[in-house]
């Protein structure tokens, strides 16, 4: 009995951390999986199409947000700072554009939602039906 | 009748109740479409196919005297590091765009040129082709040359970035890229010609043609460069300096080179792994003729406190062919010797990231090893001065938005 408490316990200090746990989203016409590598190459300017041949459409949340800086880090392996670097190399020698910027997870829900190709992600508690999860890094 | 009369509006009120709970779900469900139609307005009026983004650069730089180290001598001008580039990025097709970028720099009283025009084509997710006006990618950070906001330093390492001073073409290229699972290659083959003004006057490049591979597993970076065109250099500013002494040089004597091969060699590797960062290239520039052959090489290292990202670099350049420059372009004044090379240099700096989008530098250089070599330095001050070192002081505001 003390033993199914401790569980019940451990698992209650576990939920909260469980669902704070970011997950790539996709528009629900677009691939069921997608490998970490291939959403890393999409988000480091390396690829522009999904693992279906889709153009794909990424989209980021703002700079200083906290699903953002754990997506990088458990993604790309880079920060902000970083990122607006190599961002600017990118843009200032014509390679490409950086991903479009949605507001809020609730914006980028949105935007997923309504945008054929699109890729995103979000805390999985803000997950609902309107996109699909296809990857938890 | 009456009894008809009675029934009929019951018989309503019973079918109206459900017609009426299907109204709302049709409206709600109307509505919900409307909300998803404007969703995609609003998403296809962000991709109107027109993005503008710029950068700006802003500094002061000092050296300990006239030596003419990167351009800097000992009396400084806010103007010497000042830019501002304004790109716009024209969307033809989906697969189609057109880039232009404008510098206005402060030595240039602002006068605003064209650095990028061109072109680009992507046929498939894998490769892209380019034509017209573009950066000559000889060296790791060429393409972004000036974005300062995109490197680490103050100003590129003046061993390998200092002696080619042409950075642009017109021409065309094709870079293949390949995806693997941990890391990427890009091929790049380009080709084109240059008509540019160079550290000595009058640069012509034709027909170049040149190769780059590009190599990254994401913390490691290697690059290869290999590329030859013909050269025309007229060495105008030595013609200019004698002038200015009120001499007149035999015609033909500043030309360095003329239809002469050159080739240009570079590899080049990075590592950053978030905290360090390390940066390495070694590069061989072979043009026949008088014009300097130089080996140059340069090693940076970098860490990074949270926003603080101080570095250290060394660089070294040297001259090969000094047998080649043993006559005189002035007899007993001034020998083609003061085109050799040699030098040593020693950065400390740091980079201050205040916000993303906007970065502070400082930087002391020391450079040593002058007197043995003074191409591509104040020539004028060199000829009649004994000076062997200087130093520069530069403190740099860089900002990409």
């Amino acid at each position: 009995m003390k033993k199914l408490s401790l569980i019940f316990a451990a698992s209650l200090l576990a939920s909260p951390l469980a669902l704070a746990e970011v997950v790539v989203i996709g528009n629900p016409s677009g691939p069921d999986s997608i490998s970490a590598n291939e959403v890393r190459d999409l988000y480091l300017n390396r690829s522009k199409a999904l693992p279906n041949g889709q153009s794909a459409k990424p989209f980021e949340l703002p700079e200083g947000n906290a699903t953002r800086a754990e997506f990088h880090s458990k993604v790309t392996g880079r920060n902000d700072a970083q990122l607006k670097a190599f961002w600017s190399q990118q843009v200032f020698t014509g390679r490409g554009q950086p991903p479009a910027e949605a507001a809020s997870a609730s914006g980028m829900k949105a935007q997923v939602a309504s945008t054929p190709g699109a890729i995103g992600y979000i805390d999985s508690a803000d997950v609902d039906d309107s996109v699909k999860v296809i990857l938890t890094p | 009748m009456k009894k008809l009369f009675t029934a009929a509006p019951l018989a309503l009120a019973i079918a109206a109740t459900p017609a009426l709970a299907q109204s709302t779900e049709e409206t709600l469900e109307r509505m919900q479409q409307q909300l998803n139609a404007m969703q995609q307005q609003l998403n296809s009026a962000k991709d109107t196919g027109v993005r503008f983004n710029g950068f700006f650069s802003t500094g002061f730089a000092r050296a300990s005297n006239d030596a003419g180290y990167a351009g800097i001598t000992d009396e400084s001008e806010v103007a010497d590091l000042s830019l501002f580039a304004l790109q716009g990025t024209f969307d033809v097709t989906q697969k189609s765009q057109i880039v232009m970028q404008l510098v206005g720099r402060g030595v240039d009283d602002w006068e605003p040129q064209v650095e990028w025009a061109y072109l680009s084509h992507r046929p498939t997710n894998n490769l892209q082709i380019r034509a017209g006006k573009m950066r000559i990618p000889f060296f790791m950070y060429s393409d972004s040359l000036e974005v300062g906001y995109a490197q680490p330093w103050a100003r590129p390492p003046q061993s390998v970035y200092g002696p080619i001073a042409v950075t642009s073409y017109v021409g065309a290229d094709a870079s293949y890229n390949l995806n693997f699972d941990n890391s990427s290659l890009t091929a790049t083959g380009f080709t084109g010609f240059t008509d540019e003004d160079g550290n000595s006057g009058d640069v012509q490049l034709r027909n170049i043609a040149g190769m780059n591979l590009t190599w990254t597993d994401y913390v490691w970076t290697v690059r290869g460069v290999a590329a030859t065109a013909e050269a025309d250099i007229d060495g105008t500013r030595l013609g200019a300096l004698a002038a200015q002494s009120g001499i007149t040089l035999p015609p033909g004597i500043t030309q360095l080179a003329d239809g002469d091969r050159g080739n240009f060699f570079g590899l080049g590797a990075s590592y950053d792994d978030g905290s360090w960062q390390i940066i390495g290239e070694v590069t061989r520039v072979e043009v026949d003729g008088k014009f300097a052959d130089t080996d140059s090489a340069y090693l940076s290292v970098g860490h990074r406190f949270g926003s603080w990202t101080p570095y250290v670099a060394a660089g070294w350049t040297e001259s090969k062919d000094d047998d080649e420059r043993t006559g005189f372009f002035i007899p007993g004044v001034v020998s083609e010797s003061i085109l050799n090379y040699q030098r040593n240099e020693y950065s400390i700096g740091t980079r201050w990231d205040i916000t993303p989008g906007v970065a502070i530098k400082a930087d002391v250089t020391h450079v040593r090893g002058l007197d043995k070599g003074y191409g591509n330095l104040n020539t004028e001050h060199m000829l009649f001065n004994d000076t062997d070192s200087t130093n520069v002081y530069t403190l740099k505001i860089d900002s990409a938005f």
